[in-house]
């Protein structure tokens, strides 16, 4: 008998994937029989260096977990950092850590759905809606100094303050996006050809997405109430009083497909504009820093003994910090992170299975991976050839930032 | 399809109505959230005998299907390591969601532990992981591929180990500073 399983590996490096991972699936025909995913290409051992270096370090080591959510790990670690030492950061410092992170929800989503549209073969989606997304990257290195890596949050308050000329150019953001997501949803949502390629594709239900332990707009996709600042609120999200979006309270019902995350992460966005609107409009005046001096703050670190669940609502899900200070280190002694991609990777074996080979790109890209992006090396070369040092790339970026604040008029 | 919304204090009482001695301790943490409108939740924190584990992760199941947080080990360099296991019942109640970390020690010399995989399927990550950092077999578990780890991992190396079995030798400088690597440590 002639063979008829044929053997297809996808990844760790793969046009249709941004980062390393290696799907591989078995196929009869068009259809995927059997499947297993393999993980780890981009591992580092993060929490192994965590636990060797002081707070503050690690804190910033979060950072570099992940590129696009780079500010989810901080905001977590901060809050388990916070609750272990029971230290309370400053009102205005609640403030702002809402509206840093709102609007990285707000560039993370954007950044998801232009991946969709081009894992569909829908190019000119990709570029329009990218192009739109630069504004708010704009507007991140107005209020931090950077388009990603931020590094304004610290253990018991952040370190930038937001002043009232950044806050015009927030509101402008703010109108913008209000009118970007409206044409989104237009373009995606009411398209025959993204319909047909995204429902029914993909789909989890409600009692799988339990079973499977996703989390975010995976699981908010298939109906399932689920969201940090919901549940367990922290910061301004306290005051706000969030609720899930789910596809439910919008059409009426959730079937956990492409599509239905498509319409929760849309209408996520709208829901990060009134909270970043809420924040600027309620903002408490006072100092953002619950400890200024790090020598004082690492020496109270030192002389703690307890331990704290740090969670935060990532774009992609929700993140845990797990942390135990034993009063001997100025950092933590025990610390584990789980990122929302380790818990919805879950979900693409039983996905996969008995699903067709063009559906492998949208079934890898609609949970949003992220590979916990931490190889952090990069040799940036001029056009002659010459490695340019770090001095020069900074004296650029600051150049750039000054560009921004000039087209923007932020006036310091 | 729920069950009833439980408070922390009727959670613990439910525990310890089915598990009895074998709860050695327990502990409520409140914590105090919010500018304008100041709410708090609570966290319950218990430690129990290792025997008692499968049992107890029956009986939160039994209350609400969780969400599982994380799973962690703690090796403190003696003879056991402190296994932590972090649950989230009752999510999507805002305020309501009660988190409960289970923490037990599991003696060095027989690091098994039953799987509870067959509860949760979605747990294999997590079982895969601990597995892989830290030397624990689950009983049970079918998939004991590494997850993160490369397939030819050295076998009696485990990371997260701050014993023999650690892997202070294979690392060069992960964690150093530059002064340090000149000045030769």
């Amino acid at each position: 008998m002639a063979k008829t399983q044929y053997y297809i590996p996808v990844g760790p490096i793969h046009p249709a994937l941004k980062e390393p991972i290696r799907v591989e699936a078995e196929v009869e025909g068009e259809k995927i029989v059997k499947v297993d995913v393999k993980r780890g290409f981009a591992h580092r051992g993060i929490e192994y260096m965590g636990m060797k270096r002081n707070a503050i370090q690690t804190l910033y080591l979060s950072e570099r977990i992940c590129g696009i959510c780079s500010i989810s790990h901080p905001y977590a670690f901060v809050i388990g950092s916070e609750k272990a030492l029971g230290i309370e950061a400053p009102p205005r410092a609640q403030y702002i850590r809402p509206i840093i992170a709102e609007l990285e929800r707000i560039h993370s989503h954007i950044l998801w759905l232009g991946v969709v549209a081009h894992e569909m073969g829908f190019d000119s989606l990709l570029f329009w809606t990218w192009k739109g997304r630069e504004k708010v990257l704009d507007l991140l290195e107005l209020l931090t100094g950077n388009r990603i890596n931020y590094s304004v949050f610290m253990i018991g308050g952040v370190r930038r303050d937001i002043k009232e000329s950044h806050i015009k150019a927030i509101k402008e953001t703010i109108d913008f996006y209000r009118i970007f997501t409206e044409e989104m949803k237009d373009v995606f949502l009411s398209d025959p050809v993204y319909k047909a390629r995204t429902r029914g594709v993909a789909q989890l239900s409600k009692e799988m997405a339990l079973k499977l332990n996703v989390c975010g707009p995976v699981a908010r996709a298939a109906g399932l109430r689920m969201d940090v600042r919901q549940d367990n609120p922290y910061d301004a999200y306290a005051d706000i009083g969030v609720r899930a979006v789910v596809p439910q309270d919008i059409v009426g019902e959730a079937r956990g497909d492409a599509y239905d995350i498509t319409l929760v992460r849309l209408y996520e966005i709208e829901q990060s504009l009134d909270i970043i609107e809420f924040c600027i409009d309620n903002m408490p005046e006072g100092k953002i820093m619950a400890i200024p001096n790090y020598v004082v703050l690492l020496s109270k670190i030192k002389k703690t003994v307890g331990e704290g669940i740090g969670m935060h609502e990532a774009p992609r899900g929700e993140v845990v910090h797990y942390f135990k200070y034993d009063g001997t280190r100025d950092g933590p002694a025990v610390w584990k992170v789980v990122a929302p991609s380790y818990n919805n990777i879950n979900s693409w074996a039983p996905l996969l299975l008995g699903a067709e080979v063009a559906d492998i790109p949208i079934v890898v890209a609609y949970i949003d991976p992220c590979m916990c992006c931490n190889d952090r090396v990069a040799v940036v070369r001029d056009s002659d050839g010459r490695t340019l040092d770090y001095s020069l790339i900074r004296r650029k970026a600051v150049e750039k930032t000054m560009k921004i604040k000039k087209e923007l008029g932020v006036i310091e | 399809m729920r069950g009833e919304l439980l408070t922390p204090e009727q959670v613990i009482e439910r525990l310890r109505d089915s598990l009895g001695d074998a709860i050695l301790s327990h502990e409520m943490k409140e914590y105090t959230m919010g500018v304008r409108k100041k709410k708090a939740y609570r966290e319950i924190w218990i430690e129990i005998d290792r025997s008692a584990f499968r049992k107890a992760v029956e009986e939160i199941f039994k209350l609400d299907y969780p969400h599982l947080h994380f799973i962690m080990g703690e090796d403190g360099g003696g003879d056991s390591i402190k296994m932590i296991y972090g649950f989230a019942l009752y999510h999507g109640f805002p305020w309501k969601q009660v988190s409960i970390v289970l923490k037990f020690d599991l003696p060095k010399s027989e690091l098994v532990l039953p799987t509870i995989t067959d509860l949760m399927p979605g747990a294999e990550t997590n079982e895969r992981e601990i597995r892989e950092m830290l030397g624990i077999e689950f009983e049970g578990l079918k998939n004991k591929r590494h997850l993160f780890l490369p397939d030819d991992w050295p076998e009696g190396k485990y990371p997260w180990r701050r014993d023999e079995y650690g892997v202070e030798d294979m690392v060069k400088h992960t964690h150093k500073s530059i002064k340090e690597i000149r000045r030769g440590e």
